[in-house]
């Protein structure tokens, strides 16, 4: 049985690691709730950017410009896919 | 607009002017912090701060205070712990936090213009040399650029509010988004901004408003933005690397206007600026020159007086005395405009007992990192043979973190038992560059062959990065089974050309681990006549598999 979440968390955990070119981490070393930025995975806000950009592409949805502090969702990879779901379903 | 110069900004005001919002602050107030700050550093007898403070007016207090206590300043680019024992001797304290300022305030002292060649200023970099480099300059010439950068567009600005995503530790960051404003009367944002989402709320509150950006945010600009309403922006400043073309484009779409690029470098301040145009038009009291090599020379105001900087930067100059910038002569790359010093790495790299050698590179997929190729001591492949190489590659970015910032941190990692030098004992960068650029080896590299009889004998080396290893247990690198019967056969297919399909294995034997690092002998024989071919892997004698190998005829 594939839980949707599951595979959510999976392609968002392959995307960071596609789009920052992470190469000596695999989907199963990134936990959900893992923290991306600054401590734990270690990204930067280059890499926020870059991840910005490669999911609005790659889930066709908009980061809403005028929602303060968009920058929140995308502290793990749990956060992350609730986003993508929300605005999707937006 | 009413200009005050740098070295009167502590004079009381006829008219009150706000400096910053959330929370606000005006002329007034923050002359009367920096004035008790001046005091509270007075009465410590502190002569030496260093300030890294990421709200730009509490940064703007502590300079000001500073000076006025006649004490110097130095900006640290972070706060890293090998940047803290790198400067610890030459600073009495570390004023870090705006709680930490607060508690520094005591009795005001008398405001008076500031000496613009007793008052200092420190900025610090990654140096040509490969160390960190401290780079000291009094006030003046600071106010030279300041004063510079409002004649030329002080007009176009008018009552912009100052809107910045780079950090004011930075030559760019301090002069753009605080002391230039200070002076002019422009307000300007307490933090920085790193996302568009953030400048564009930021600058929806204001009627006018102004950008100081670098390449890092505007080649990442999405068309999530709300562009007509950012239309209104009065200018859109870029430095700390080259904006690409396509960046530079896309905005002028956009916002209907050419991003201003600034050319500059902490030890120079401004050098020189274009907006829309390939060509460089230096500032108008710089005076360019170029060495034999075609680097350009540097003397301006805004350096100490009488000093030429030589920079590493080739250029080619047209006729009416603009320039075109033609790259870069020595190993300093820029990865999101911070300056990487890849000799000063490499020298971090081998401080570690795990590391022989260990060359940088740039890898240019997607966003630009660095790649490290890195030759392993005796320890550091005890440690991959036993730890694994995510434990290898843990340790070495854990060192190295200590001694930069994470975006200089290297993604990619490939080791070696040596660097493949050539006959001059040198790596070229460009031949580093395919190493980096290669996947993985999965092949082992073969040292010698000779034939003995029937027996063709392979001396082996098993290289300590194959990408065969991982998967197997991850903490002990191992060679696969099937990986040395595939390898066996590989080798014979080309060294005895067999061009047979295979078939099926027989009294297959594994008696050893072969493992990253091991030098093997590989011994084959083809008996045709049965179709068979026997292999065996031996390590320093002792046997560690063997078999035969089944092949037929393979069908057309």
């Amino acid at each position: 049985m594939s839980d949707p979440q599951q595979d959510l968390n999976r392609d968002l955990k392959q995307l960071i690691i596609d789009a920052l070119g992470l190469e000596d981490i695999s989907v199963q070393d990134i936990d959900d709730q893992q923290t991306l930025f600054g401590e734990g995975l270690g990204l930067d806000s280059v890499d926020a950017l870059e991840l910005g950009l490669a999911i609005q592409k790659r889930y066709g949805i908009k980061i809403d410009a005028d929602a303060k502090d968009t920058r929140n969702h995308f502290s793990n990879v749990a956060t992350l896919a609730a986003f993508v779901t929300a605005r999707q379903a937006a | 607009m009413n200009w005050i110069n740098l070295e009167h900004l502590l004079r009381p005001l006829d008219a009150p002017r706000q400096v910053t919002h959330a929370p606000s602050l005006d002329h007034a107030q923050l002359s009367l912090q920096a004035l008790r700050l001046a005091g509270g550093l007075r009465e410590r007898g502190i002569r030496r701060l260093a300030v890294h403070l990421e709200d730009a007016a509490s940064l703007a207090i502590a300079l000001l205070g500073a000076w006025r206590a006649d004490a110097e300043v130095l900006l640290p680019a972070d706060l890293q712990p090998a940047t803290r024992e790198r400067w610890q001797a030459q600073v009495d304290l570390w004023l870090t936090t705006d709680e930490q300022l607060d508690d520094l305030l005591g009795e005001a002292l008398a405001p008076t213009d500031l000496d613009l060649d007793t008052c200092r200023i420190s900025l610090c970099t990654s140096g040509s040399s490969g160390e960190p480099k401290r780079i000291d300059k009094q006030l003046r010439q600071v106010a030279n650029e300041v004063n510079a950068l409002e004649q030329l567009w002080g007009k176009d600005l008018g009552t912009a509010w100052i809107i910045g995503s780079v950090a004011t530790q930075h030559i760019y960051g301090l002069l753009f988004r605080v002391l230039w404003p200070l002076c002019a009367g422009r307000g300007f944002e307490r933090r920085q901004l790193p996302f568009p989402e953030d400048l564009q709320r930021a600058s929806r509150e204001h009627p006018a408003f102004a950008w100081v950006a670098s390449p890092a945010l505007l080649k990442r600009m999405g068309d999530n933005l709300d562009w007509p309403a950012l239309g209104p922006v009065r200018r859109v400043f870029s430095s700390g690397g080259e904006l690409p073309s396509v960046a530079a484009e896309s905005l002028q779409q956009r916002l209907g206007q050419w991003p201003t690029e600034i050319l500059g470098s902490s030890e120079t301040g401004g050098i020189a600026w274009r907006q829309g145009e390939p060509l460089w038009q230096p500032f108008a009291d710089v005076q360019l020159s170029q060495d034999d090599q075609g680097a350009l020379r540097i003397a301006s105001p805004y350096l100490p007086a009488g000093h030429v900087e030589q920079s590493a930067d080739a250029a080619e100059f047209s006729d009416d005395g603009r320039f075109r910038l033609l790259g870069r002569l020595d190993r300093i790359v820029k990865l999101e405009e911070k300056r990487i010093s890849l000799p000063m790495l490499e020298q971090a790299l081998c401080a570690h007992a795990w590391v022989a050698e260990a060359r940088l590179g740039v890898i240019e997929e997607g966003r630009a990192y660095l790649g490290a190729l890195v030759a392993l001591t005796p320890a550091g492949l005890h440690a991959l043979r036993n730890q694994g190489r995510r434990a290898v590659i843990d340790g070495l970015r854990q060192h190295l973190a200590g001694h930069c910032e994470a975006l200089a941190l290297p993604r990619r990692w490939r080791l070696a038992r040596q660097l493949p030098l050539n006959s001059q004992g040198k790596l070229p960068q460009a031949e580093l560059q395919a190493l980096l650029l290669a996947p993985r080896s999965m092949a082992p590299e073969v040292l010698e062959q000779t034939q003995q009889g029937e027996e063709l004998h392979l001396r082996l080396a098993i290289p300590p990065d194959l990408a065969c290893f991982p998967g197997h247990f991850p903490q002990t690198p191992v060679l696969p089974g099937v990986v040395q019967i595939d390898w066996a056969i590989a080798l014979a297919a080309s060294r005895l050309q067999l061009a047979q399909r295979f078939a099926g294995m027989e009294v297959l034997k594994f008696q050893q681990l072969v493992r990253p690092g091991d030098e093997l002998l590989l011994t084959l024989r083809f008996d045709a006549t049965r179709g068979k071919l026997y292999f065996a892997y031996t390590c320093a004698g002792q046997p560690c598999s063997s078999g035969r190998i089944v092949l037929e005829a393979a069908c057309a």
